[in-house]
């Protein structure tokens, strides 16, 4: 059968009938918002990706290019939000190659909650899409079940709530473009320090008429301090009982030897060979 | 016909408790056991060929059935507007792109570009175009498809 493979199903389900507990559910942890202003669109994000109570990657990111001036945040399955803004990205070039125009940002949410709706919530992405194309500057949310809402300004994830408060007192009309990144970036920071599924830094993406910027860490508040004291032995520690020299001719006739190109370079039995 | 656009649910009609070895009908198989298949509900039509499943799970049934029940609102909806002549002749061509379109398996097999121009997705990709469901299979080389395809396979 053609696309996703079902062949495991039945084994897992037999496997469920005979006292095989099933996997565990893991709550997925993201906060991600977007928020309109005059003249584009920001989007934010968190760069904090778990796995159940693990931090699986400090920095990782979270905001994906659809097409030069339409980007997405995602939430839910890392893989999903991954490879469904890459289909759809492909699938919006093939659309603007077939129709000679500058993709919009509504062909493009529609085309994501047709996909995610076909999948029936299986495929866990919950977006953020924004974008400015001809008609302006436009911000969509699509959860995974495939419904949308479009809204001035939108949080989703597990730290939503938090961000949401943010936005809701402070947000106002016919923001600058400044105002937003400091709203949404700030709206990131309540996600990052409220909710335990968030962290790390703040990546933002500005899309405006002319040019779409995407600041990968614009702020970073939690910076690991270096520790003030370490392991490291002075030389000489360790008091030398007896010593011996072995020349590298007398060793050479045992041995091939081979002089190292720096300190910096650690020693390889055999060294890859790779294109430079 | 109806307009239905989303393949219906496949809800089991009924269900054997058991599957039993296929040269002794009735009798228990512990290496077949608990792994029947639920069976997808017959479709209104007798037309459209059931579609063999892998598994029970609720949204391959959904899957499977995608395109062609997108394909089919389509032919249905040209039929009313159109008259049956429409989608006869789409059809046909359909048909004519397929047997006409031919390369080897060994080297990929038919893109079938032609049929994903008449069929309108020739500008979409899905998980169903790379995917295509032959990756563990076994390819046949040049000459034995050559031979099948010639009836010399005697």
């Amino acid at each position: 059968m053609p696309g996703f493979d079902f062949s495991n199903h039945n084994r897992n389900a037999a496997l469920h009938a005979q006292g095989v507990p099933l996997p565990k559910a893991t709550s997925t942890g993201t906060t991600i918002v977007g928020c309109l202003f005059n003249g584009g669109v920001v989007i934010a994000a968190d760069t904090r990706a778990t796995s159940g109570p693990i931090v699986a990657d400090k920095n990782c990111e979270k905001l994906h290019y659809i097409a030069p001036q339409i980007w997405c945040a995602g939430a839910g399955t890392a893989a999903d939000t991954e490879f469904t803004t890459a289909i759809i990205s492909s699938n919006l070039e093939l659309h603007a190659l077939s129709t000679g125009r500058k993709p919009r940002v509504v062909t493009c949410m529609t085309m994501l909650k047709q996909h995610l709706f076909r999948y029936q919530g299986y495929i866990g992405a919950y977006l953020v899409v924004a974008g400015v194309d001809p008609t302006g500057a436009h911000l969509f949310t699509v959860h995974a079940h495939g419904s949308t809402d479009k809204l001035p300004y939108v949080t989703m994830g597990s730290g939503s709530l938090a961000a949401m408060s943010v936005f809701e007192t402070q947000w106002k009309n016919d923001l600058t473009k400044d105002a937003a990144v400091k709203l949404c970036s700030d709206a990131i920071m309540a996600g990052i320090f409220n909710d335990l599924g968030s962290g790390s830094n703040v990546d933002v993406a500005i899309i405006t008429e002319e040019k779409a910027t995407l600041l990968r860490n614009f702020i970073t508040p939690n910076v690991r301090q270096p520790k003030e004291r370490n392991y490291r032995f002075q030389r000489g520690t360790t008091a030398i009982l007896n010593e011996k020299l072995i020349t590298r001719e007398e060793i050479s006739k045992y041995i091939t030897v081979h002089e190292l190109e720096d300190d910096n370079v650690t020693a390889a039995a055999e060294t890859m060979d790779v294109d430079q | 016909m109806s307009l239905r656009f989303v393949p219906p649910a496949a809800h089991p009609t009924h269900t054997s408790p058991e599957t039993s070895a296929p040269s002794a009908p009735g009798v228990h198989d512990t290496l077949r056991s608990r792994l029947s298949l639920t069976s997808t509900p017959a479709s209104s039509s007798s037309k459209t060929p059931q579609v063999q499943l892998q598994s029970s799970h609720p949204l391959e049934a959904r899957l499977v059935q995608w395109r062609e029940m997108q394909d089919r609102l389509k032919m249905e909806m040209l039929r009313r507007q159109f008259g049956i002549a429409e989608p006869v002749k789409r059809g046909m061509e359909l048909k004519i792109t397929k047997e006409g379109e031919w390369r080897p398996v060994a080297l990929g097999g038919a893109s079938g570009v032609h049929r994903d121009i008449l069929e309108g997705r020739d500008c979409e990709i899905g998980w169903e175009d790379v995917f295509v469901g032959n990756e563990l299979r076994e390819v046949p080389d040049f000459h034995s498809e050559m031979e099948a395809r010639m009836k010399m396979n005697w």
